[in-house]
């Protein structure tokens, strides 16, 4: 049963990625994939299913409903982590920054610090996150492709990201974009209508399963227990808000998130499109808890007594795992696996990219070879993202932990040194590029400190676990970034200018 | 103290950017809004938690908020899980209506 090649999802797998490709060719345009072509055409609403689209990975797809799955309550942090940090970007830094004008991390960390080296140490810390986020993709895929053809793990990795970048090729050189609406489309339908169906099955009714759980989830904690549901059972409050409060601030610092506001037609439709972005997003979010708790209660009601080490196993398959045990169409359990394929594939494609860029658009162009050509440039760009793809399978083969974990990770990162750069570089004119340099290399310290050293000295994994590190690390950066500024001189008066002027104007 | 900022004659315009000491007029009145919508934002993400924590019967955090249920979910579960999300997205809505009419009063008057 569990090892046999599974025809359904395969057939399923390559509609998909047929219709997605043909539609790609049909609005294919000359700018390339890395702007959003409709954006003038599709409005506030549209933004927002791109936004969204573009945010959907197998960490929201998967890894919500894993760790809901393995540790309940505090999966919320999860959940409110990764929709509550667009608040912070949009009070904060949306307009601000769209205002300033540059169209990436590093470009924006070059005008504002005029420093050369931020924007190396910037450019390295936007391949890191972009690396970490994609170990977490190819885990899905690795799962999913093992799931459907009945392989081990390593040798489905390696067949789905060979799938990937032949479609990835094939599509490249034709030219096609990806349609974000429809992505966001697809994503959605996969992950709703199976859950429909399931929650239907199971009798919770089939229209609003996000309301419809609630009994299930009652029955849950009735069935196994009160102390396996109640808030701090598999974590303690301090790292319920210390995991809640690394991904706000990641979510604000992450590069591929903020450049979606650079591209956008005017401020306006920037800020009103992240209220859509968040009700798209939490369309989701609302229902991914679901699929982990009927999975839960299909097991208590049947008796499937699971050890802990079986579970830890399957948690990030839970979503299918769910849909299979509760007996939906295997047509529908293979809509569902395809849609977490395709949320990690559009995940890894922007990805790549934005790492790629960063090496041979920051790194070699400015740095390395100033005389390099668009032709030279270009070559970097593409070998750049196989060595990274590599790296990445490197790293996927033993993934060191959940889907949802290894991306936190990336969020660490992005919030103990891309948000405090932006944050004072938006808002403080007096912070200069000592600060931001000694700022950014204290954040990388701070976000591997555990991993690093954590065997040597067992208390960093309790006050900055890789995962969450930022609650302690993102105010001890900022604090270090404002003294160290104030000891140093002021950034030129051009720059406290364009602040002033361009930047905090209506 | 001798920073080249005291030492320079008096300019005409003004660069100081420092959210904690916003010029008077559009800046200011955002910075107000921001404090607004970020208290809202802290206060239910974070104070609830610290509710749940000063309320709990046991170190797993069951307590009175726990017990209840609302729309047959647990009631933590639907306030984190559910309720925050339209928290935040309710948020965001007020906020971007404020600053439309922020700007708009701003442009006039740079108009005029």
């Amino acid at each position: 049963m569990e090892n046999e090649f599974k025809l359904v999802p395969l057939l399923i797998l390559v509609l998909f990625l047929g219709v997605s490709f043909m539609v790609g060719v049909a609005s294919r345009t000359r700018k390339g994939e890395y702007y959003p072509v409709s954006a003038h055409a599709v409005g506030r609403i549209g933004i927002g299913a791109a936004i969204a689209s573009n945010w959907m990975s197998a960490a929201s797809f998967l890894g919500i409903a894993g760790i809901f799955y393995l540790k309940g309550y505090f999966a919320l942090a999860y959940v409110i982590g990764w929709t509550g940090g667009y608040v912070l970007l949009l009070v904060l830094l949306a307009c601000q920054i769209r205002r300033f004008g540059k169209y990436s991390a590093p470009e924006f960390v070059e005008a504002r610090y005029d420093s050369p080296v931020a924007r190396f140490i910037s450019a390295v810390i936007t391949i890191i996150i972009s690396l970490i986020y994609c170990v977490a993709q190819y885990k899905g895929i690795g799962l999913i492709f093992a799931w459907i053809f009945g392989i081990d793990y390593t040798g489905a990795l390696l067949l789905g990201v060979g799938v990937i970048f032949a479609y990835l090729a094939i599509s490249g050189s034709l030219g096609a974009t990806r349609n974000q609406q429809l992505h966001y489309a697809v994503l959605l339908l996969t992950f709703l209508v199976p859950l429909m169906a399931l929650s239907a099955k199971l009798g919770y009714g089939s229209l609003l399963p996000q309301f419809g759980y609630g009994a299930a989830l009652s029955e849950v904690n009735r069935l196994s227990g009160a102390e396996v549901a109640a808030p701090w059972a598999s974590a303690t409050p301090y790292e319920w808000v210390a995991l809640c409060f690394t991904l706000m601030v990641g979510t604000a610092g992450l590069p591929h998130v903020l450049s979606r506001f650079y591209t956008l037609p005017n401020i306006r439709v920037a800020r009103w499109s992240v209220v859509w972005g968040i009700f798209f997003i939490g369309l989701l979010y609302w229902s991914a808890p679901a699929f982990a708790t009927f999975a839960k209660l299909l097991q208590l009601r049947g008796e499937m007594p699971i050890d802990a080490a079986a579970a830890h196993q399957i948690a990030d398959v839970i979503v299918i795992k769910a849909a299979e045990w509760g007996g939906v169409s295997p047509w529908l359990v293979g809509i569902l696996a395809v849609g977490g394929i395709m949320a990690a594939f559009g995940t890894i494609t922007s990805m790549l990219i934005s790492g790629a860029g960063a090496f041979s658009h920051d790194i070699y162009y400015r740095i390395l070879n100033p005389e390099a050509s668009e032709r030279q440039r270009m070559k970097v760009a593409k070998g750049a993202t196989l060595v990274l793809a590599v790296l990445v399978v490197l790293a996927a083969v033993n993934p060191p932990g959940l889907i949802a974990e290894i991306t936190a990770v990336a969020f660490a990162l992005a919030g103990n040194t891309l948000f405090p750069v932006f944050l004072l570089g938006i808002w403080w004119d007096r912070t200069n590029k000592y600060g931001a340099i000694a700022g950014m290399t204290l954040g990388i310290a701070i976000t591997f400190a555990a991993l690093v050293f954590g065997s040597i000295c067992p208390l960093l994994h309790a006050w900055l676990p890789p995962t969450s590190s930022a609650l302690i690390g993102a105010p001890l950066v900022i604090m270090v970034m404002i003294i160290v500024s104030l000891l140093t001189p002021p950034p030129s008066d051009a720059i406290r200018r364009h602040l002033a002027e361009k930047v905090h104007s209506p | 103290m001798s920073s080249p900022e005291f030492n320079r004659p008096p300019s005409p315009q003004d660069y100081r950017v420092n959210f904690f000491r916003p010029k008077a007029g559009f800046m200011r009145s955002e910075v107000i809004y921001i404090w607004i919508a970020l208290i809202a934002w802290a206060l239910l993400t974070f104070g609830f938690q610290f509710l749940i924590y000063s309320g709990q019967a046991d170190v797993n955090g069951s307590g009175p908020l726990t017990s209840r249920t609302i729309f047959s979910f647990p009631f933590e579960y639907w306030f984190t899980g559910q309720f925050l999300i339209v928290w935040f997205i309710l948020i965001c809505f007020l906020f971007n209506l404020m600053v439309d009419r922020l700007t708009e009063r701003y442009r006039q008057r740079k108009e005029q």
